[in-house]
């Protein structure tokens, strides 16, 4: 046993991991001079940093800022905006409905996108490219039309309400625009294609003959897919569920458009306090609410994959 | 009174992509136990045929039979084989002892059944005590153990190995070949082994099927496909070769004279190729040898042996190779290749030699 087991360890050394071995032996490596790319890379960072940190730094500033009567700020510092919000029900009622439109568009756009992201995955390259332009093509659309459009066939009168009632499904009209469906529906549109995107391209990565091997051990196609491909795709699913989450948590026209004051999801509320009421601090409050309980989210979400029973496929 | 009966038989099968045929009326069995190897140069339908067997492919036209069963139409789940993939194929998401329980678990064995079968299969490829690592964190050479662990566990009845050392560096290459080998007579299944090195054909295979076009070339075992090629065009596959041309002046019942310029060389009449073999006074052919079939000496009376024909050459080129050395003469203005291990010191470009060779070594084709 023992000679057995030395022989194969040793044989593990010609096949190093890169990455781990780089890291490890830094003293072999030249070092690398940055200056080169430092300066190229100079005009984006600098754009980053005025028009993306330091706009961010001030809205955080702000809302930690408080108001007075008049709505001129003053220079205490202090959590009353914070306060406001979690003390209020609405606020908070309005943070879970996000979450919850949030979630619901997900799994929409994951029911939808994963038979196409598969056909994708299957179809020759030119078909491929086909498929990923019909995808794409939504997106040359703007957003606002999109949602005009969308209020043609979701109206109570509209194109939906009427065939179903001719067809004798329903008897009056199901309420789609102007509610959580209807938010819901025009969200998973947009964002549809990053999610068929994302696990495609975790698809693309799949070895094919990884499912000959399934099969010609006695896997059939089904099981061959909730075994190997599913848990493949893994990454996939999760980057374009991470992507379509915070897109829609942050998204702002479809929520007001397609819901209305019905549907009061926090970009929308924030934006009211802002441009509206003029309240900046608080609707900064509201913004970074937002921020973190997307990012809290998102990196539970990817954690709990990354190292769940499937945490090899994420390597 | 039937032979030893085929555990795979391919009758009439043709496949064609577009205008592309890639077979063209393929007739092949496989006898029980032996280690047959599918060779020739790729787009040779050599992976298509074994995707037949496999069950990936199924053909325009023909059958396909494992075992005496028609499995033309059965689908590759259904059909109880093994097999190892040139890219090894394990699954990443899976631990080693995971990979081999895959196939076991679809056929329902119990869990210390297994238990028992993983830990042979494993220590059949001496990958014993890897069960826990992940494909990762293996190397090359290991990964292909361990697939072809998992294409054993399962006892299937027929291995198919598809190019499974092409990935891997030479001197493993060398070592998982023998190791194959060892295992194929140890358990005694039935392979078919796919590859386009013709070394690794010649070494491991019981028998060799030779491809080209979509059609087999020649069926035979390893020695008889390198010493006496059916076709021109497994010659030259098959090793190195030379060849001249020339023309017949006489055929007795046991030689044929082949005219070169104004020298003579004898072929025996077992060594005609092609299918054309009825050779007559004044045919053009082709004669072909390997460069070590090729005796050389610098004087007439040193060569070895007393039926070799012996013409003059002169060295263009001297490759020392280690365990031989390649020498390039130029005989009747032509260049000739030939590997010998005896080697004379004075030798140099230039220098003037005579070489030889038996008719029973030389091939000879009509044009």
């Amino acid at each position: 046993m023992e000679p057995v087991r030395h022989y194969a360890d040793q044989e593990i050394n010609q096949e190093p991991n890169t990455g781990a071995n780089l890291q490890k032996t830094p003293k072999n490596k030249k070092r690398r001079s940055w200056g080169p790319g430092l300066l190229l890379l100079l005009p984006i960072l600098l754009f980053i940093f005025g028009f993306f940190i330091v706009p961010m730094l001030y809205i955080l500033y702000l809302s930690f800022i408080t108001t007075d009567e008049i709505g001129g700020t003053t220079a205490a510092y202090s959590l009353k905006n914070y306060a406001q919000f979690f003390t209020d029900s609405y606020y908070l009622s309005s943070l879970w409905l996000t979450v919850k439109i949030s979630l619901y568009t997900v799994i929409l756009s994951l029911l939808l996108a994963y038979p196409v992201a598969l056909t994708m995955a299957k179809s020759s390259p030119r078909v491929r490219g086909y498929i990923a332009l019909l995808i794409a093509s939504p997106l040359l659309v703007s957003i606002v039309v999109r949602n005009f459009g969308w209020y043609l066939l979701l109206l109570p009168n509209g194109t939906i309400n009427q065939t179903l009632m001719s067809l004798g499904i329903i008897n009056a009209p199901l309420k789609l625009l102007f509610s959580e469906l209807g938010v819901v529906i025009g969200l998973s549109n947009a964002y549809l294609p990053f999610m068929i995107l994302a696990i495609a391209t975790s698809l693309y990565n799949i070895d094919p003959s990884l499912e000959k091997a399934s099969a010609i051990l006695g896997a059939s196609p089904l099981r061959s897919f909730f075994s190997i491909t599913l848990p493949l795709s893994l990454p996939g699913i999760v980057s374009g569920c991470v992507l379509v989450f915070s897109l829609s948590m942050s998204a702002y026209v479809t929520p007001a458009l397609m819901g209305g004051a019905n549907v009061p999801m926090m970009p929308v509320v924030a934006y009211d306090q802002i441009n509206n009421l003029l309240r900046w601090t608080f609707g900064s409050a509201i913004s970074y609410v937002l921020l973190a309980t997307t990012l809290i989210t998102v990196i539970v979400f990817t954690r709990t994959f990354e190292r769940g029973k499937f945490k090899e496929v994420f390597r | 009174m039937q032979a030893i009966k085929n555990d795979v038989e391919i009758k009439g099968a043709f496949k064609q992509y577009g205008s592309n045929i890639v077979l063209n009326g393929i007739n092949l069995g496989v006898k029980q136990g032996e280690l047959l190897t599918l060779l020739g140069p790729s787009g040779c339908g050599k992976t298509t045929t074994l995707n037949l067997i496999a069950g990936f492919l199924e053909a325009d036209e023909g059958d396909v039979y494992i075992k005496g069963k028609k499995v033309t139409k059965v689908p590759p789940f259904k059909r109880d084989l093994g097999m190892v993939f040139q890219t090894y194929s394990l699954f990443p998401h899976m631990t080693v002892y995971e990979n081999l329980s895959f196939g076991l678990k679809l056929r329902k064995v119990a869990k210390p059944e297994q238990k028992k079968k993983i830990d042979r299969a494993l220590e059949l490829v001496k990958m014993s005590g890897l069960e826990n690592r992940y494909p990762r964190e293996l190397s090359g050479g290991q990964r292909q153990r361990v697939a072809i662990s998992r294409a054993l566990v399962v006892e299937p009845e027929l291995l198919l190995l598809d190019e499974p050392l092409s990935n891997l560096d030479a001197k493993l290459r060398h070592e998982l070949r023998a190791e194959i080998k060892r295992l194929q007579k140890e358990i005694g299944v039935t392979t078919i082994f796919v590859t386009h090195d013709q070394e690794e054909a010649l070494s491991i295979s019981d028998r060799v099927v030779v491809m080209n076009a979509g059609k087999i070339e020649q069926i035979s075992s390893p020695t008889s496909i390198y010493n006496h090629p059916d076709t021109e065009f497994v010659f030259q596959f098959i090793g190195k070769s030379n060849s001249f041309e020339g023309k017949i002046t006489s055929v007795d019942s046991r030689k044929i004279s082949v005219q070169m310029e104004n020298e003579i060389t004898h072929v025996d009449v077992g060594n005609i190729m092609g299918t054309d073999r009825a050779c007559k006074v004044g045919d053009e052919v082709k004669l072909y040898i390997r460069p070590e079939k090729i005796c050389i000496a610098a004087a007439a009376e040193n060569v070895s042996g007393l039926s070799l024909d012996l013409h003059k050459a002169s060295i263009t080129q001297l490759n020392y190779l280690g365990t031989s050395w390649e020498v390039a003469v130029s005989l009747l203005g032509k260049p000739l290749q030939i590997l010998t291990p005896d080697f004379d010191s004075s030798w140099q470009a230039g220098s003037e030699v005579y070489v030889g060779w038996s008719p029973s070594d030389i091939m000879l084709i009509k044009k």
